[in-house]
């Protein structure tokens, strides 16, 4: 039953992928729900890849767990599928194995801000060259609409029917705060404008931080829907250059539905450059 | 040569120069031609007055253990030295600081708790030390000196030697040193009336090979640089820690890469990244940092990614006992994690083959893309011996990835079953060979699959695969039967199997006919070997350095037959006089 199932797909899939981007898409049918804003994630980084001329091969993608987690399962290229929190060490020992490569790590937002909370300021201020995705849709889909460390304070969950009592993190003033080199927000509803970030992020040399708004369609009736994000995230137009810190610092602090680039230090070494220097 | 067997301990407290005594004293009786075993112990603390013991055995035939009690003891700290009193011989020689910088009460003066039995020699270390270089700090080498004079050892061989260990300090450094051993020497040649009889010989046997003298962490290091080590990640942590610090120093000179990391759940990891990536990776630990690593464990084996991780174990659980040792890691190692989860283990029963134990666990990984542990503990990290250097790997041994062939490209399938379990395997890179790992259950192509028949075929090609290590791996050491039943044998694992290799051939000339079984791989374990030697003897002792006896456990499940057990958690390696002593009772 399963093989017809399949083959029927597998035929379809290869009418679209004749539409040249579709080609970094991979023949498994993608398990999130429909409406996801995963998708829409999924459509920037095609075109990214397809714009930068990535060869499949050389493109790793490495995942933690969630539904995040299985993003490489639906990319045409070579994909790591890790455990919860984990994808920053995995790319990390990967990129620093393998320089030749493009490597990404994905993570949800329980993935990178709460299990693996304690990776994020070490790959940033390591400056490791890797992309990282935060798919952030504030919420634990998986398992079936728990808070997370991005939850409003006060929101309903499955976890806490009474309102969430915790605050939530901001991640892309940690991200600053860690000292990533290459600070960005994309949304999922925006894949032109989140595809040029991920090939801005890509084409950075060193760790490249991207938060992306998306909306769990399925558990979250309330704080991140698509009708919310749409009517509020709009591009960021940051009065001065991308390297400052304080303009970045209170753009993340004071505009938290604006998308673009808050912050990007090109002179930093990475991680790789550093040794060499150090060891030379 | 003469026949020589000696235990000499040098005690003091932390920053008297115990230690480096202790080094001094092995690196001149290596250069003499003798056989050494050094053990160090020192307190956890860095600062404090702790106190500290270097235990050197030195011997004219091959060493299995570093000997429970000394022959002689030299007490640079007579406070720290009236507890390891207990620790000499009855008939043994004490040779304390006979003026020291301020009177001992009676009570604590290490004299007044001497055996009636002992030899004693007092020299004047703080007086003499400070005659030859105007401070005391050179009281370790007025002792020095002082051994060197009453045991007629090689006065310009040990200067050598201590020249030799301060070769890239001062003139000042040196010549104080030398000048404080002088001393003691010329002062005890003069002055002590010899009432013992153990004496070396002054001219000795010129050196046939040259030696290595290293500890396990040094040899483990030097190991995986041979190996084709390109990855190292860490988290500093006693006893392992020195491994990362060697490679931090050598890794890039070997086009190598070293990271220190967060947490050891970042050090695995990312080795599991880097060996996903197709180079050689590996990381250090000790039992708290391994319980974090455990996490990782199930990763590596269900997607297939080499990765080793090396446990030096000490005292536990929890924070335990950092410097102590102890191998009370075996079922962590063996089977912890979650899940039908094979991996391979090996445990080092000897500084040697802490060498073997790291280049055969580099190419299992790479060969079955496998997780591989080694067991060495704090006794292996630490202890130095002076061993003939270990030939290099075999080019066999440093390219073992399968790598699928161009037809196994068309269709490409990252998990196929094959009859050893070994999938073909390609690296990021490859152009065709593209897959994704996941520590999902999966298909042959790799992905998921829940199904009931899914999950036993490929748990079954995990196994298969493991079961398969077995046909590559160092058979057991098992001392020769000559046709007869063996009255007792010895089964044991890890740095206790030289105890236990002793301990049989002392019993022997007791005339109790034993018979000792080590194995350095401890999974998959040579079951068979274990139950054919074990039909051989009448009874059976499981020794070993934990509470619980976790390898006595295993080892009565593969043989159905009830055995005796020797448990100590003392801190200290396993004694062959107390294996004797248990089979004695046996």
């Amino acid at each position: 039953m399963e093989t017809i199932k399949s083959d029927y797909l597998d035929e379809r899939l290869d009418q679209v992928r004749a539409k040249d981007f579709l080609k970094y898409r991979s023949g498994d049918l993608p398990t999130w729900c429909p409406g996801c804003g995963y998708f829409g994630i999924m459509d920037a980084f095609y075109k990214a890849c397809r714009e930068l001329e990535l060869k499949h091969e050389d493109i790793c993608m490495v995942s933690g767990i969630g539904c995040s987690g299985r993003t490489p399962i639906f990319i045409n290229s070579y994909g790591f599928h890790t455990l919860h929190g984990r994808s920053i060490p995995v790319a990390t020992g990967l990129k620093l194995a393998r320089e030749d490569l493009t490597v990404f790590a994905v993570a949800g937002d329980g993935d990178a801000l709460g299990i693996g909370g304690g990776h994020l300021p070490h790959v940033a201020r390591k400056n490791i060259d890797i992309t990282f995705l935060l798919f952030d849709n504030s919420i634990y889909g998986l398992t079936k609409g728990q808070s997370s460390s991005t939850t409003p304070h006060e929101m309903k969950t499955n976890s806490h029917p009474a309102g969430n009592p915790d605050t939530p993190l901001n991640p892309i003033k940690l991200a600053l705060a860690y000292g990533a080199s290459f600070v960005a927000r994309g949304f999922a509803g925006d894949p032109e404008g989140m595809k040029t970030i991920i090939k801005q992020g890509i084409q950075h040399k060193g760790f490249s931080f991207i938060q992306i708004l998306t909306p769990c369609v399925t558990f979250d009736k309330t704080n991140k829907t698509w009708k919310n994000l749409k009517e509020n995230v709009y591009g960021l137009n940051l009065q001065t250059r991308a390297d400052n810190m304080e303009t970045a610092m209170r753009a993340a602090e004071n505009e938290p539905f604006g998308v673009g680039l808050f912050f990007q230090d090109k002179d930093r070494l990475c991680y790789q450059d550093i040794l060499r220097n150090l060891n030379s | 040569m003469k026949d020589i067997n000696i235990v000499i301990e040098i005690c003091g407290s932390a920053g008297e120069g115990t230690i480096s005594a202790g080094e001094i004293l092995s690196r001149f009786m290596s250069a003499q031609g003798y056989e050494i075993m050094s053990f160090d112990s020192y307190p956890a603390e860095i600062r404090g007055f702790g106190k500290c013991v270097a235990h050197t055995r030195i011997s004219s035939n091959p060493i299995y253990s570093p000997g429970k009690f000394a022959d002689v003891l030299i007490a640079l700290n007579d406070n720290h030295s009236i507890s390891q009193l207990s620790a000499l011989k009855n008939q043994g020689i004490l040779i304390y600081d006979s003026q020291p910088a301020r009177p001992h009460e009676e009570d604590k003066s290490v004299l007044g708790w001497v055996d009636p039995g002992m030899t004693t020699y007092g020299i004047p270390l703080t007086m003499l030390a400070h005659r030859a270089a105007g401070n005391s700090r050179g009281r370790n080498m007025v002792a020095l000196g002082a051994i060197a004079a009453i045991f007629h050892m090689d006065k310009e061989g040990f200067t050598a030697s201590i020249e030799n260990r301060y070769a890239k300090k001062k003139k000042i450094v040196i010549d104080s040193n030398v000048n404080s051993f002088i001393e003691g020497f010329e002062w005890a040649k003069k002055h002590i009336e010899k009432t013992d009889s153990f004496f070396f010989e002054e001219a000795t046997m010129p050196l046939q090979n040259e030696k290595l003298i290293i500890n396990g962490n040094q040899l483990v290091a030097r190991a995986a640089l041979d190996a084709n080590l390109k990855f190292y990640a860490g988290y500093p942590i006693t006893p392992a820690t020195k491994i990362m610090e060697i490679l931090s120093k050598e890794l890039p000179r070997h086009g190598g890469t070293l990271l220190q990391t967060e947490d050891e759940i970042a050090a695995i990891g990312s080795v599991v990244g880097a060996g996903f990536g197709g180079i050689r990776a590996m990381t250090a630990t000790s039992g708290p940092g391994f319980a974090l690593m455990t996490e990782f464990t199930g990763l590596s084996v269900m997607a297939e990614v080499p990765a080793v991780i090396i446990n030096s174990q000490r005292g536990g659980p929890s924070t335990g006992i950092p410097t102590k040792t102890e191998q009370s890691d075996f079922n962590a190692a063996v089977s912890g994690g979650t899940g039908d989860c094979p991996r391979v283990v090996l445990a080092p029963t000897d500084t040697y083959s802490c060498y073997q134990a790291t280049v055969l666990a580099l190419y299992l990984a790479e060969k079955y893309q496998t997780l591989v542990v080694i067991l060495m503990d704090f006794f292996l990290s630490n202890s130095i011996r002076n061993i003939d250097i270990p030939p290099k790997p075999s080019e066999d041994l440093l390219n073992a990835n399968v790598a699928p062939r161009p037809e196994e490209l068309e269709n490409y399938q990252r998990y196929k079953i094959t009859e050893n379990g070994i999938s073909p395997r390609t690296i990021p890179g490859t152009p065709g060979g593209i897959f994704f790992a996941t520590g999902l259950e999966h298909d042959e192509y790799g992905r998921p699959n829940y199904s009931d028949k899914g999950h036993l075929k490929m748990t079954e090609k995990r196994f298969k695969k493991h079961a398969a290590v077995l046909s590559e791996a160092p058979a057991p050491q098992i001392s020769p039967l000559e046709g007869k039943m063996a009255d007792i044998g010895v089964i044991s694992w890890g740095s206790s199997a030289g105890a236990a290799r002793e301990a049989v051939m002392l019993a022997r000339k007791e005339g109790i006919y034993a018979a000792s079984f080590s194995s350095m791989m401890l999974s998959p374990f040579p079951e068979q070997a274990l139950i054919d030697f074990s039909d051989k003897c009448k009874k059976l002792l499981v020794p070993e350095l934990n509470y619980g006896g976790q390898f006595a456990n295993f080892a009565t499940h593969i043989i159905k037959r009830p055995l005796e057990r020797l448990n100590y958690i003392t801190g200290r390696p396993m004694a062959s006089e107390d294996i004797l002593e248990k089979m004695r009772e046996m």
